[in-house]
């Protein structure tokens, strides 16, 4: 493995399946092809060389997600690696774990994401991963009884715990330690810094943060397993909104419409991805104009004018998508094939209030440049604080602005283009400061790039000729895809990566239904980015992540 | 101009107003003059509170906030205060009980006493003086440093350990900032060459320059800006207003020192902030703008008391201001502006003065 590891990083440019089997060599016990990626059949004691392997010989740096899943014969973990350098070259590396004892190794040593990752299988599948850290549940609390996606596990049983096993965490006072110069605090579940029902456990040495530990799993709400019993062609669409539910609904949708879309070959019409396209950047503004505003209530304080002016945007954009969908938050516009209706008539109207809307913007960013990003007291607390440098960015999967706040130049948008982002002019914004000032400023300068856009969007729309309005492609009644058939498709969420992993079973629902949140594995940052600063810069960076707990707990 | 301030102070107007004499006279004109010096100041808060601070955060954010009852929605500190006042009580477990219960008692009491000995003006034949010590100016501050002993006591008493960190931040503030303070204000008593309040408000009497026939008050704040500005800053820290509100710091934690307080004692609690804010007003005003004095004289025939109103009621907006518009400095970022930046300054300052008082007056 040493000798392996000292091996010249020479194959960059996109190997083939047979060369990464090649390099894997008598690891790969059998192939599997995905529709995303060739997928490497390993032993369980084998991940994490043949994890190893792939990230220091082939490059693939990303460890996007871990889906764990139950056979009728055996459990398996699917390890979806990819290259920051371009997410289109992906691999999947297939674990299958003994049916009676499933033990497989974890793959925490190599990828730090895999951390929560595997805990999340661990709590839902029920598959141990051997030498990981701290193998606990995640999502459910301690005390839960069986696993909920596994195949023997009984749902109409109760729950019964006892009250004390049920104890209130904050009954045990740490403070009673006296031989510790540290204080024990729960910041949350209910705190008005974490946004959501976060529970930070965090360890303080005065002022300073000697550790963090974020609890998550309150806002749990058994998401995939509700897209499980749900038809592909209709029922699942309407559950992408409630993930990441702060106006970044049509984003959502798009990450299931392109998944299934390419699992069941659907092609969406050329109008229709316009539509989608101005849609989800509009979706974009919204999400990233109230991450300002929460983030400036974190460093300014609840009387803050800043929080009023974001939101006075959001408004905007709000208004502009409700006439679009009919919906304000929950939208499920799009469908497969296409989005549901055409644009509002009269559509004049339309075009003219949203174009009314960019013309007026750069005036309120400048505003918020002036108010917020120019302001030296902000600069003073957000430079240099909360960093995370780039290697450690990557090692925990994040993406979206928290990547690219720290110099990783990764847009799922321009590097692995769907919609009609390929065919419009704009810039991925990538800021090398990674603290907490880059990731503000990456979502600012964001919105001007969305903005952009949604401009064009609107000037291909309005020329449109009329009779070649294609708003859905023609998609069977029933959608079956082959048994088998199993694909890892991801989009640009307002997070970062949001993907979703499905397997078919021929029949009109999905095996298993998986979602990569973008949130998750960007929280798991926190840790390296608070621990030693302050309470307040730790409050500030967990601002900056822009997490929603929606979609961290699904 | 003069004429008020040689007025007789406001126990000895009610005592001869009721005919009493002596020490009854003293006494119950003392107490009947702070009895209604105290209910001034209460109801500039009630207004302040749930009225004035809703309607200016509103408009720094364009909103419109209160306006269902009454004119401008003014009215609505009655049900407020029947909301306030009707909520319950509720006392956690393990509070250490005597210093719980004082602490929200001493923050308003000591921000009140106070008041004091601030000459606020006269308004008809009244005179809003209750009295007039020659150690003023020192008596007011060290009224006003009570009010960290009500923060720690609230801090440490109330078994949490977000009150905890917000008591230990309230005191690190305090004394950073009140050092400052205070070495500046003693650079205008170099000035004044007096403690006495009445005094320092006189010496602000004549006219610093005149052009064009308006003449420029010697208010210190015109003729040593340069303090002003220091005092004003260090004004701030001490009330524990925005950048320098870290003492509650909502967003990191929950509400500092008073997390733990609800109903009558939230209330008691946000009056000793607001009365202190109000306090940081009259100290400003009597130290740097000349007092109950109007800016221009031709302005004068305005009651003395509605300047001095006016004056407290600007720094208040000031502290909205700045509420609304800056970020709140880390505890580090703020001690060290305080002992590293704030002191340094205050004591050049303070020597500077002196030499040049000394030297060319």
């Amino acid at each position: 493995m040493s000798l392996e590891e000292q091996l010249p990083d020479t194959v960059e440019e996109g190997q083939s399946a047979d060369e990464l089997a090649e390099l894997l060599g008598d690891l790969v016990i059998d192939r599997e092809d995905h529709v995303n990626a060739p997928g490497f059949v390993i032993r369980p004691d084998t991940v994490q060389d043949a994890l190893r392997r792939l990230r220091d010989d082939a490059g693939f740096d990303h460890l996007s997600c871990v889906t764990a899943q139950e056979y009728e014969d055996r459990y398996e973990s699917i390890y979806h690696l990819k290259k920051y350098d371009d997410p289109t070259q992906e691999a999947s590396v297939v674990v299958p774990a003994d049916k009676e004892h499933p033990v497989s190794q974890s793959a925490e040593p190599v990828f730090r994401t895999a951390d929560w990752h595997e805990r999340e299988a661990y709590d839902l599948i029920g598959i141990d991963y051997d030498e990981h850290p701290d193998l606990r549940r995640i999502l459910l609390p301690d005390t839960w009884q069986g696993h909920p996606l596994s195949m023997d596990y009984d749902q109409d049983r109760p729950q019964i715990v006892s009250l004390r096993e049920h104890a209130n965490p904050l009954q045990e006072d740490q403070r009673s330690d006296s031989d510790s110069d540290t204080m024990f605090l729960n910041i949350g579940p209910h705190h008005p810094a974490t946004h959501g029902v976060l529970h930070v456990k965090a360890t303080l040495d005065g002022e300073q943060v000697a550790d963090v530990e974020s609890d998550i799993g309150y806002l749990h709400r058994c998401e995939e397993q509700m897209c499980q019993t749900k038809t592909y062609r209709h029922q699942i669409m309407p559950y992408p909104d409630r993930w990441d539910y702060i106006s970044a609904g049509l984003l959502n949708e798009w990450a299931y419409a392109r998944a299934a879309e390419d699992l069941n070959d659907i092609e969406v019409p050329e109008y229709a991805q316009i539509i989608r396209t101005m849609g989800a950047e509009l979706c974009r503004m919204a999400a990233h104009f109230l991450a300002l505003g929460t983030f400036a209530l974190d460093v300014y304080g609840d009387f803050t004018a800043i929080f009023m002016y974001a939101v006075r945007d959001r408004e905007e954009v709000q208004n502009i998508l409700e006439d679009l969908t009919g919906q304000r938050l929950m939208f499920n516009y799009f469908r497969l094939g296409g989005v549901v209706w055409d644009l509002p008539e009269p559509r004049e109207e339309f075009f003219e209030m949203t174009r009314d809307y960019l013309d007026r913007l750069p005036e309120h960013l400048e505003e918020y440049h002036d108010l917020v990003t120019g302001n030296e007291i902000l600069q003073m607390r957000t430079v240099d604080t909360g960093i995370l440098p780039p290697e450690v960015a990557k090692s925990y999967g994040a993406t979206g602005p928290v990547a690219r706040g720290s110099g990783i130049d990764y847009d799922l948008r321009r590097d692995d283009p769907y919609g009609y982002y390929d065919e419009l002019d704009w810039d991925v914004i990538v800021k090398d400061g990674c603290d907490n000032y880059s990731r503000l400023l990456v979502r600012m300068l964001e919105v001007e790039q969305s903005a952009k856009i949604v401009e064009q969007c609107i000037d291909l729309l309005e020329d449109w000729p009329e009779d070649e309005r294609n708003i859905q492609s023609n998609v069977p009644r029933t959608l079956r895809p082959d048994d088998d058939k199993e694909i890892y498709r991801a989009v640009e969420g307002a997070k970062g990566e949001l993907g979703i992993y499905m397997r078919a079973d021929g029949t009109e629902k999905p095996a298993r239904f998986k979602i990569r949140s973008p949130c998750f594995s960007n929280l798991q940052t926190l840790p390296e980015m608070s621990n030693g600063e302050y309470v307040p810069d730790m409050i500030a960076a967990l601002g900056s992540l822009d997490i929603v707990l929606g979609e961290v707990d699904r | 101009m003069a004429a008020p301030l040689q007025s007789a102070l406001l126990p000895e107007q009610i005592a001869s107003m009721l005919g009493l004499s002596g020490v009854l006279g003293e006494i119950v004109g003392g107490l009947i003059g702070a009895f209604l010096i105290a209910n001034i100041m209460l109801a500039m808060t009630a207004v302040a509170g749930p009225w004035a601070k809703r309607k200016i955060t509103a408009a720094f954010t364009d909103r419109i906030a209160v306006n269902r009852i009454g004119p401008f929605g003014i009215l609505v500190i009655i049900p407020d205060a029947v909301r306030l006042l009707s909520k319950e009580l509720i006392v956690p477990e393990g509070v250490d009980r005597p210093s719980w219960d004082l602490a929200p008692i001493v923050l308003p009491a000591s921000a009140l006493l106070g008041f004091a000995v601030i000459p606020m003006g006269d308004l008809g034949p009244i005179n809003f003086h209750l009295a007039d010590p020659e150690a003023g100016l020192a008596i007011v501050f060290a009224f006003a440093s009570i009010a960290s002993v009500a923060l720690i006591m609230a801090g440490y008493s109330s078994n949490n350990k977000y009150s905890l960190m917000g008591g230990l931040r309230a005191v690190a503030q305090n004394i950073a900032y009140e050092i400052p303070l205070i070495i500046t204000a003693l650079s205008v008593v170099i000035f004044a060459g007096t403690l006495q309040m009445s005094e320092i408000v006189a010496a602000q009497g004549d006219a610093l320059v005149t052009i064009a026939g308006v003449s420029i008050p010697a208010w210190y704040a015109f003729v040593n800006p340069f303090a002003f500005v220091l005092f004003l800053v260090a004004n701030m820290a001490e009330i524990g207003r925005n950048p320098f509100d870290i003492p509650e710091a909502p967003t990191e934690i929950v509400a500092g020192y008073q997390t733990e307080y609800s109903s009558v004692y939230f209330v008691l609690f946000y009056l000793g902030e607001f009365i202190h804010i109000f306090l940081g007003g009259a100290i400003m005003a009597v130290v740097f703008l000349g007092g109950a004095a109007a800016p221009i004289s031709a302005l004068s025939f305005v009651p003395g008391f509605v300047w001095f109103v006016i004056k407290m009621w600007a720094f208040f907006l000031f502290t909205q201001w700045a509420r609304s518009a800056l970020p709140r400095v880390r505890i580090d970022q703020l001690i060290e502006i305080g002992w590293k930046g704030m002191l340094v300054l205050s004591f050049g300052n303070l020597v500077l003065t002196a030499v040049i008082v000394g030297v060319l007056l």
